[in-house]
């Protein structure tokens, strides 16, 4: 099983970002949403049987954000103790968390590993001055070199995350990424910038001052960005991750690969025996449901076999593992088209997206989905 | 009260649509009593929702009225409504034909319209008495010194003989009451003689079966007696006999001069079809009643279902929408595109929309109706002719000899600025102008000899758009007649998708099959393979494009483990997908299906 602790605190909001977090925090909130975590997984324990008998080993924990560096050390101390330190944990438990280069300085790095953290995933997006700027980063190249070296250091894996957006060239791209991993990031999340309503970006493109990229542009890169780090020995495994054999990310390969989770804090969400939950998105109701003494479930989706047949199928279409091709449907498909088309592999009897395939994935999956009963 | 022909007027009451005919109904209904104030609802002659929502009639509803006159002799009226629509002309013909008089309605802002001359020209034939009537007096832009001159040169009538009334206010309906009785002769007939019963509309009833709307022409008949029908040679029972208020009444029987209702207990109303004559079986007359004719259906466009589980509701919606519309016609026809269906036959572009519609809205199914079309008359090499109406089923050209098309006449009302634009469209749809004539200083009658398929393919919307709304049209069918015609198949990725299948001129073939594919590009969404979309007749292709496969469309992140977002997005549009169609690996929406329609020439 897993466990994913969602930490809503930023030190500033990027222009692109629509998750859920807040900028305007205080060491009193910052104590209240420890409190209010360590209340929520007492009472999911409380809750559920196969928790409360420590019968399941923790295999992984994943601190999200948000960002967890903003998260003073004895914090993320008492968090970890009251989760992770009350279950049984794998020999090889993972314990990845978030951070940006600027606030993972030597300090917080060091008790961070004392904490048990074996993996970080760094959000440095671009080493680019302009590009960071646009995105509203607070981190220049330099420091972001230096937040990257330092963790190389420290911590036995090192993720990055990087972005492809707009005004990148593609040498400049594959070259920053070149770099990283010869610091020794041996994973990355490569994600194509995507605009959502109400973020700073948005209102800019609305206002015409900006232009996102278009979709010939982000294709080149992208494709590029697969072929490149696949000569480096960095190969892609999902739509958006890259990894050395071996390195790849155990934790986020569980959702794909539909394993149990919980999920504590605000908009965190869990699978649970079988069901599906959101909790609040807002840091606030959170808060007011937890220190109510309720659950701070915002929503339940309990999962009928049409639901889990078609999750399982998005899902697997995901990865590199791809889907069986017996799960595909009989009428309306044409694996073989796909195929000429380069839109898909048939390896041992599965459908795995090329890279060409994984940029139309949305299409695709609305396809499947609308083929299948 | 009992019957007295002296003092009984049958009339009914013809307009082009929209020009109030429906309202001054209602008004008469209220005046002579009928109806209280209060239980009159707009337009209660038209029952259906559809009629009240779209604001003509469909189906007609006789109405009978007792009226008192200020001399207060009294006097049995009885109201003839007719459906408001060119596509059912026949229809009209039989109410005419079961009359005595005609109130010949203009709205005094619009003035005479295509409607109004073909409808005058259909009560002369009968005979009947004509009262010009203008209506909406009432309104702003009403133009009543024009419309008298209109009239006056339509009628040749006296300006005095026109009357004026407000259907919505009330105003002149008194006088028009009084008109009525003075202008319009009593029925004649012998009450003595064979019976003789014209039947001028027909519904089913679930309780009594089919019911006839019939006028006495002669003799009587009663309940519980045993009928004839001309047409067919069956025979029922009079299982009630009546007259109308809002509802039937029954009687004991219905006499010559009478307008009244038969319930014959035929399971299927098209064994009482309009136009045909009642008699009795022991005493029948000699004769029939004239012109009684089949409702011939001359617009055809295959159903299907979407969704193909809802081939039954189809089947059974479309069986019983036909108990109460003879002239609906329908086949199971079987499409390679669409699966499963129904060829159905309607007398024109109206009638079918409202099946459709009624279909959708009443028995809850999601269509795809493909392009409508005529019948054509296909001569065969061996001499012999077929009929087809589904351009995927033409015989192979090496097979036929010539294609016969049917053609109307169609006559078109416009102010005299658009003359130009309506001729150039009727030109472009391989229309011959035969007429030409001015009605006043600013308006023109045109009529064409027109090919029917270029009518119910887009005439009407595009006359209407290149006058503004102005122009009003009418149509009749005059004769099949040859013409260079070919068939122009569409392929969809190589496959030829036979519903897109259409009959076109040769010398439109190549031009048309460039646009349509054009047109189809922007209805086919972009999808996960290039479309390939080709027009061809016989192997040759004669025009080509393509549907780009969908680009760059990736969410990259599926954050925190938000999964159920992402499924109940493909959920929902999943949902949304009910209304394409599965051709191939191709998705296809229901519009593409129409595509022709929205083509530009």
């Amino acid at each position: 099983m897993g466990l994913y602790i969602h930490v809503p605190f930023c030190g500033s909001i990027c222009s692109y970002c629509h998750f859920s977090r807040t900028a305007d925090h205080s060491p009193e909130n910052r104590r209240r949403f420890v409190d209010g975590v360590l209340a929520e997984f007492e009472m999911r324990r409380a809750g559920c049987g196969v928790l409360s008998a420590g019968k399941r080993r923790l295999a992984t924990c994943y601190l999200g954000g948000g960002t967890p560096s903003e998260l003073e050390a004895d914090l993320v101390a008492r968090l970890l103790e009251g989760t992770v330190g009350r279950l049984p944990l794998a020999a090889d438990f993972e314990l990845t968390a978030e951070a940006n280069p600027e606030s993972l300085d030597e300090e917080l790095a060091r008790r961070w590993r004392e904490l048990g953290v074996t993996r970080v995933s760094l959000g440095v997006q671009s080493l680019d001055a302009g590009v960071l700027d646009l995105l509203g980063r607070a981190c220049d190249p330099a420091t972001a070199r230096e937040g990257l070296a330092r963790a190389c250091r420290i911590f036995p894996r090192v993720s990055a995350d990087w972005i492809i957006g707009p005004g990148l060239r593609k040498e400049n791209l594959l070259a920053e990424l070149t770099e990283a991993a010869e610091l020794g990031v041996e994973h990355f999340s490569v994600y194509i910038l995507e605009l959502h309503q109400g973020t700073r970006l948005a209102a800019l493109a609305e206002q015409g001052t900006w232009q996102p990229a278009p979709d010939t542009e982000i294709e080149r890169l992208y494709l590029a960005v697969i072929e490149h780090l696949d000569g480096l020995g960095i190969i892609q495994y999902e739509v958006a991750n890259f990894s050395r054999p071996g390195a790849e990310s155990r934790h986020n390969r569980n959702y794909w690969l539909g394993r149990p989770w919980l999920g504590l804090g605000p908009s965190a969400h869990g699978f649970w025996g079988r069901r599906r939950y959101a909790n609040f998105d807002d840091f606030g109701d959170w808060l007011d449901e937890v220190e109510s003494g309720r659950l701070p479930e915002a929503s339940v989706d309990p999962l009928d076999l049409s639901a889990r047949r078609l999750e399982r199928l998005i899902l697997s279409l995901r990865t590199r593992g791809g889907v069986p091709l017996e799960w595909l449907p009989g009428r309306g498909w044409d694996t073989e088209q796909g195929r000429r088309e380069g839109l898909w592999e048939i390896i041992d009897g599965r459908l795995v997206l090329t890279g060409r395939g994984f940029l139309r994935i949305d299409t695709i999956e609305e396809r499947l989905a609308g083929l299948t009963p | 009260m009992a019957f007295n022909r002296e003092k009984t007027r049958n009339f009914c009451i013809i307009a082009h649509i929209d020009h109030g005919k429906s309202t001054l109904a209602d008004r008469l209904l209220e005046k002579t009593g009928t109806l209280s104030g209060k239980a009159l609802q707009e337009q209660v002659l038209d029952s259906m929702d559809l009629e009240r929502e779209r604001g003509i009639t469909i189906k007609s509803h006789p109405i009978r009225m007792d009226y008192s006159d200020a001399r207060g002799e009294s006097w049995t009226l009885n109201l003839i409504d007719t459906p408001g629509h060119v596509d059912f002309h026949y229809e009209v013909s039989r109410s005419l034909a079961a009359c005595e008089g005609a109130l010949l309605v203009v709205d005094a802002v619009q003035g005479v319209q295509a409607q109004t001359i073909n409808n005058m020209y259909l009560a002369l034939e009968h005979d009947l008495a004509i009262m010009p009537v203008i209506n909406k007096i009432d309104l702003p832009a009403a133009r009543v010194d024009y419309v008298i001159e209109q009239f006056i040169d339509l009628l040749g009538c006296e300006p005095e003989e026109i009357l004026q009334v407000s259907a919505k206010t009330g105003e002149g309906v008194q006088e028009l009451l009084d008109e009525i009785v003075a202008q319009v002769p009593a029925p004649t007939g012998d009450p003595e003689a064979q019976p003789r019963a014209l039947i001028f509309d027909s519904i089913f009833d679930p309780y009594v079966g089919a019911v006839a709307y019939v006028r006495m022409f002669a003799g009587t008949i009663g309940k519980g007696e045993k009928i004839k029908l001309f047409g067919n040679e069956k025979q029922f029972e009079v299982g009630d006999i009546g007259w109308f208020r809002l509802d039937r009444i029954s009687q004991k029987s219905l006499t010559a001069g009478e307008v009244g209702y038969i319930a014959t207990g035929a399971k299927d109303v098209r064994h009482v079809r309009v136009g045909d004559t009642i008699t009795l079986a022991e005493n029948p007359c000699e004769e029939a009643l004239p012109g009684y004719e089949e409702a011939k259906p001359m617009v055809f466009s295959g159903m299907y279902p979407t969704d193909n589980d809802q081939y039954d509701e189809l089947f059974d919606a479309l069986q019983k929408l036909q108990m109460n519309d003879a002239s609906l016609t329908w086949e199971k026809e079987t499409s390679a595109a669409l699966g499963f269906g129904f060829r159905c036959g309607f007398l024109g572009l109206l009638h079918m929309e409202i099946i459709q519609e009624r279909l959708e809205r009443e028995y809850g199914l999601n269509l795809i109706a493909t392009l409508p079309n005529v019948e054509y008359e296909v001569l065969l090499r061996d001499g012999s002719v077929e009929l087809c109406e589904n351009p995927a089923l033409l015989p192979d050209v090496k097979y036929i000899a010539e294609i016969r098309e049917p053609i109307v006449t169609a006559s078109v009302i416009t102010p005299k600025d658009y003359v130009g634009p309506v001729i150039q469209i009727s030109l472009e749809r391989r229309g011959v102008q035969t007429k030409m004539e001015y009605l006043d200083p600013e308006r023109v009658n045109i009529e064409f000899d027109l090919p029917l398929n270029e009518l119910v393919v887009d005439y009407y919307d595009k006359l209407k758009s290149v006058t503004r709304g102005y122009a009003s049209l009418d149509y009749e069918y005059i004769t099949h007649r040859k013409d260079d015609l070919i068939r122009l198949d569409i392929l969809i990725n190589g496959d030829m998708v036979d519903a897109l299948t259409c009959i076109v001129h040769r010398d439109n073939a190549h031009n048309w099959g460039l646009k349509l594919c054009q047109k189809l590009k922007e209805l086919i969404p972009r999808q996960m393979f290039p479309v390939a979309i080709q027009a061809a007749v016989g192997t040759r292709v004669l025009a080509r494009t393509s549907v780009k496969a969908f680009r760059k469309n990736v969410t990259a992140k599926c954050y925190g483990g938000d999964i159920s977002r992402k499924r109940k997005l493909l959920e929902k549009q999943k949902e949304g997908k009910k209304r394409m169609k599965q051709v191939g690996s191709v998705e296809i929406p229901q519009e593409a299906f129409l595509a022709v329609l929205k083509v530009e020439r």
